[in-house]
């Protein structure tokens, strides 16, 4: 069972290192090439603090999650660097091993939320069976009770408890999916695009929750999103990646204020809001590099307002804004 | 002024759940939409907008003739869907698409990407040969999956999130329909793509008149994209109007509250507060009245809470269901 004791909720401070990864890259083997969808990116992560990843459909962000689970599909691969959970490293752990770790003590929401679900089994049943298989010795009521405790925790009505799958809507799934994620008390949780099906009052409830329990219970938690208000208001920290790299990465006020990256500052002016005149919506021109052979120099070259001749040609180096704020481009600091 | 295309007539759908078999407990009933009606416009961008599980897809699923109502009529062109029969069907079921809100389950896992796009063609008949091949490829590159070629003999579960739904949008595109109910289309991509997508819809309606239902929880891109808005909330419509007018200047206590409930970055002074949601519900009371009743700070006890307000005109074109709309009334409102 899980060790883990309540009263280790003062959140930083002295607090160590969960998580640590270490130019990790990760691929799927495919017809025309392998695919490197994630290209030597490295972030840390504390007790009870959230890290916010976003970057557009297709960067590599899933690919992060389900490799820090051990949950790659039969095509995807490992290429390189570390993994240091709790200072052991997750890519050299067998799958017995992984499957000790896995809800326990790493826990993920997945994005596909309809696939997550049994499709033959009550909702109800399923989360109560994920508690009992990692805590065996729990009198089957007081799973029952835990899971009504979940279903009040992520707004679902608890008459709805019985119910399979097929008869919730979209966003009835996604929340049964993240009183899951939380039914073992997990140590860090992945939310990959938890909230997409949610309409913004549930949302905020549910986001209010999950702050709390990070501040009870020391829970880690890797945000994913397309979403950039939302990532901003659960993140501590934000890594942008952009074509399998991260691009920038430090503490939200630095990113989100003073964003350096181009394809940041892309991303944050194309945000639809309601505030203001209403503007026309205008996507970033040009298309994402191929992944099995990606440029030699910058990903984000041809999209780029800024890109000299240099950019295309050498791969840009990493350069410390301030202490918590890095940007990987050469250019950014003359604008 | 244009002419309606779609008309819900009083529609109402009740779900039946089982509950538990061997616990004894009663079948539980879901009143998924209640005495709906509404009219879209020819060409017009129809925003749906509500929380989770009020009703949304089934809206749609009815429409686009998956289910039928238990009550009330739907018509599509003056026809009525539930007399609709063999060839007429079959037209109709190429002139109207739907975009599910579930890319991970509205795609085959058995089919390429380039067999999903063609299917809805080769069905229809729509073309053959080198033409077909032509359409399927640059509608993938139209949905910016590009270039086409790395995509097409991929399968659904090679593909991320975002990939999956832009495959369900070229799916329902490429038909060229009439008209296109888009399940919250773009919930899983980001703002650029999204915005590509939505250039896609307005280029579509420019070229060929389409008509799309917009099933979304954003405000934001309901802004956008919308030319007028309905709010819907456990089943029953709240509140609508133009895109501009429900937005910026919302009537109902339950449009207000989520207004109220936007993630603030970006928006910071620039957006008022209503605060007519209640932290939490009210309790030891029957809710027989206004469906909002429950969570309404403004709610007015006696009347409220034993009357359901029907959705009345407040204005040309704009339409509440509240007995207190805007600032007037209720026992917490400020008084106007
Ligand atoms: N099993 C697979 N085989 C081949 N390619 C894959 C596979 N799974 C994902 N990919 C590719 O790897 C890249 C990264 O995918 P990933 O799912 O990590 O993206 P993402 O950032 O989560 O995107 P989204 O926001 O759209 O979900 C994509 O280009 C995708 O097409
Ligand atoms: N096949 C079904 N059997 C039983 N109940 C159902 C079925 N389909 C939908 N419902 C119920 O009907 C209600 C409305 O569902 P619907 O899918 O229309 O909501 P929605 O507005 O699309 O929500 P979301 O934004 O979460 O997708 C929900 O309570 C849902 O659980
Ligand atoms: S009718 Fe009453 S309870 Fe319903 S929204 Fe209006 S003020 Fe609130
Ligand atoms: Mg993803
Ligand atoms: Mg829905």
């Amino acid at each position: 069972m899980n060790a883990r004791t309540a009263g280790t909720g003062n959140r930083n401070s002295e607090a160590e290192d969960l998580l640590e990864v270490e130019d990790l890259s990760v691929g799927y083997r495919t017809k025309r090439g392998f695919m490197r969808a994630v290209d030597g990116i490295s972030f840390s992560l504390k007790k009870g603090r959230s890290l916010g990843l976003v970057g557009e459909s297709g960067c590599g962000k899933t690919t992060v999650g389900m490799t820090l689970m051990g949950l790659l599909p039969p095509n995807g691969e490992v290429r390189g660097g570390r993994i240091l959970f709790k200072g052991e490293d997750l890519v050299q752990k067998t799958e017995e091993e992984m499957q000790r770790l896995r809800w326990n003590e790493i826990a993920m929401i997945f994005q596909a939320a309809m696939n997550a679900l049994n499709p033959v089994q009550r909702v109800e049943k399923q989360i109560a069976e994920a508690i009992l298989t990692h805590a065996p010795d729990l009198p089957e009521e007081e799973a029952l009770r835990r899971v009504e405790g979940l279903f009040q925790m992520v707004n679902l009505p608890g008459e709805r408890m019985h119910d399979y799958p097929h008869q919730y809507s979209g966003g009835m799934k996604q929340r049964a999916i993240i009183a899951m994620a939380l039914a073992c008390n997990p140590d860090l949780i992945i939310a990959d695009e938890p909230t997409t099906a949610l309409d913004v009052i549930v949302q905020h409830q549910i986001l209010e929750e999950i702050k709390a329990l990070q501040d009870d219970l020391g829970i880690s938690l890797i945000f994913i999103s397309h979403d950039i208000s939302i990532v901003a208001d659960v993140s501590h920290d934000i890594g942008v990646m952009y074509a399998g790299q991260l691009v920038e990465y430090g503490s939200r006020e630095e990113v989100f204020g003073d964003p350096r990256h181009y394809y940041t500052r892309a991303l944050l002016a194309s945000y639809p809001t309601l505030a203001g005149e209403k503007r026309d919506l205008v996507p970033i021109p040009g298309e994402t590099p191929s992944l099995v052979a990606p440029p030699s120099g910058c990903r984000f070259c041809d999209r780029c307002d800024a890109a000299a001749e240099a950019c295309s040609l050498e791969r840009p180096d990493w350069l410390e804004i301030s202490p918590t704020h890095r940007v990987l481009c050469a250019r950014c600091l003359s604008s | 002024m244009p002419e309606p295309i779609l008309k819900l007539e009083e529609v109402s759908k009740t779900y039946r759940t089982k509950g538990s078999m061997f616990g004894g407990r009663a079948a539980g009933l879901v009143k998924a939409l209640q005495c709906v009606s509404l009219e879209v416009l020819k060409g017009e961008i129809f925003g749906l907008v509500g929380e989770s599980g009020s009703g949304k897809t089934t809206a749609g699923r009815l429409i686009v003739k998956l289910e039928s109502p238990e009550s009330g009529r739907v018509l599509l062109n003056g026809e009525v869907l539930s007399t609709l029969r063999g060839r007429r069907l079959k037209a109709y079921r190429r002139r109207v698409q739907m975009i599910f809100q579930d890319p991970y389950q509205s795609l085959n896992p058995q089919l390429s990407i380039y067999e999903s796009v063609v299917e809805p063609i080769t069905i229809h008949r729509l073309a053959a040969g080198r033409e077909r091949m032509e359409r399927v490829l640059s509608m993938i590159q139209t949905v910016g999956l590009s270039p086409p070629e790395s995509f097409v003999n991929r399968y659904p579960h090679q593909l991320s999130g975002g990939q999956r739904q832009r495959v369900a949008i070229a799916r329902a595109m490429v038909l060229e329909p009439d008209f296109v109910v888009a399940d919250e289309p773009t919930s899983m991509l980001d703002a650029s793509y999204s915005a590509k997508i939505f250039n896609i819809i307005l280029e579509m309606r420019k070229r060929f008149g389409i008509t799309i239902l917009f099933i979304t929880h954003s405000l934001a891109a309901a802004r956008y994209l919308c030319d007028r808005i309905a709010v819907i909330y456990r089943g029953h419509l709240m509140e609508v109007g133009t895109a501009a007018e429900v937005i910026h200047h919302p009537l109902h206590p339950y449009t207000r509250a989520l207004i109220d409930a936007l993630p603030k970055f970006g928006l910071a002074e620039q957006i008022p507060r209503y605060n007519t949601l209640l932290e939490e519900e009210r309790a030891g009371v029957e809710a027989v009245g206004c469906p909002f009743f429950m969570r309404c700070r403004k709610a007015h006890r006696t009347q409220c809470g034993r009357e359901v307000p029907g959705l009345e005109p407040v204005g040309p074109g704009r339409f509440v269901a509240c007995f207190f709309p805007g600032n007037g009334g209720g026992a917490g409102g400020k008084g106007s």
